[in-house]
């Protein structure tokens, strides 16, 4: 590590601390994703983070502090992935087109699983606790569910999340879209498998 | 602006939810929605689904993982009292 104490007398571990500390919760939720168990995931934090200390002098914007430290969790995932001979951007792209067109609020309105409802789609998702739904979005391919988890559960507009995945934006618009599709396909096909709902053309 | 049909306001759903889109695009999802029931259905479903999702991928960093990337970036500690 470099010995710079040119900020002023602040330190370069105290800058970034303050810079890190309100984003450690997020980030840490984003390496649990990522990595899928919660172990790898401090693992890959502080991996990332350590890489931030040693490169924060690219961060010029103070305010971008988020979305940059969204991209080195980002960078030193994917590192991960090619030293391991996994390329996240090749896993196959090829969601049939026929998941496109699915839709659970359609789904749900024609299987009608809940006959006297009058909340018929509330009540389908209060079917699912925290742990279906994580379970559920688990399933989805990384490449489809990391623009989800940017844009739906931290916050970040379309564009922010295709400079953190460092891909063009309608690349990510596209996989939101299919990740959607997943989403919801998941959702219902969890709902039957684990029997949540009883559905008219069962086989037994 | 053009009126648009419900398949265009579902796909633009999730994104008029992130105040995502563009004036234009916003505008016509809202036309839309004032005219159509069953899509401010489907965005009130969206909006829960969306909700659901956020929660069940939140998490909150282990005090002691905390206190090992605080020691990543800290000066030595100062001399305890006591």
């Amino acid at each position: 590590m470099t010995e710079r104490a040119t900020d002023s007398a602040r330190r370069p571990g105290e800058r970034y601390r303050s810079l890190v500390e309100p984003h450690l919760d997020a980030l840490y939720g984003y390496c649990v994703n990522l990595c899928g168990s919660r172990p790898d995931a401090e693992d890959l934090l502080q991996d990332a983070l350590v890489r931030g200390l040693r490169g924060q002098d690219g961060l010029r914007d103070p305010a971008k502090a988020r979305s940059w430290l969204f991209t080195i969790v980002t960078n030193a995932w994917r590192d991960r992935h090619r030293s391991r001979g996994r390329e996240l951007d090749t896993i196959s792209m090829d969601a049939s087109a026929e998941e496109d067109d699915f839709s659970l609020y359609e789904t749900v309105a024609v299987e009608d699983p809940f006959p006297y409802s009058d909340e018929l789609h509330l009540d389908f998702l209060r079917l699912f606790r925290n742990g279906d739904v994580r379970r559920v979005f688990a399933a989805i391919a990384p490449v489809h569910r990391l623009p989800l988890i940017l844009t739906a559960v931290h916050g970040f507009s379309c564009k922010e999340a295709a400079a953190i995945l460092d891909v063009p934006l309608g690349t990510v618009l596209s996989r939101l879209h299919r990740g959607r599709r997943q989403l919801e396909r998941g959702m219902w096909d969890y709902a039957v498998r684990n029997r949540l709902v009883e559905v008219g053309d069962d086989a037994d | 602006m053009t009126l648009i049909d419900c398949r265009e306001a579902v796909s633009r759903m999730w994104d008029y939810l992130s105040r995502d889109l563009d004036a234009v695009d916003q505008d016509e999802v809202e036309v839309h929605l004032g005219l159509c029931r069953r899509c401010c259905g489907e965005l009130e479903f969206s909006r829960e689904l969306r909700a659901m999702v956020a929660a069940s991928e939140s998490e909150r960093l282990p005090p002691t993982a905390r206190n090992r990337i605080r020691e990543l970036t800290q000066e030595p500690p100062a001399p305890g009292a006591s």
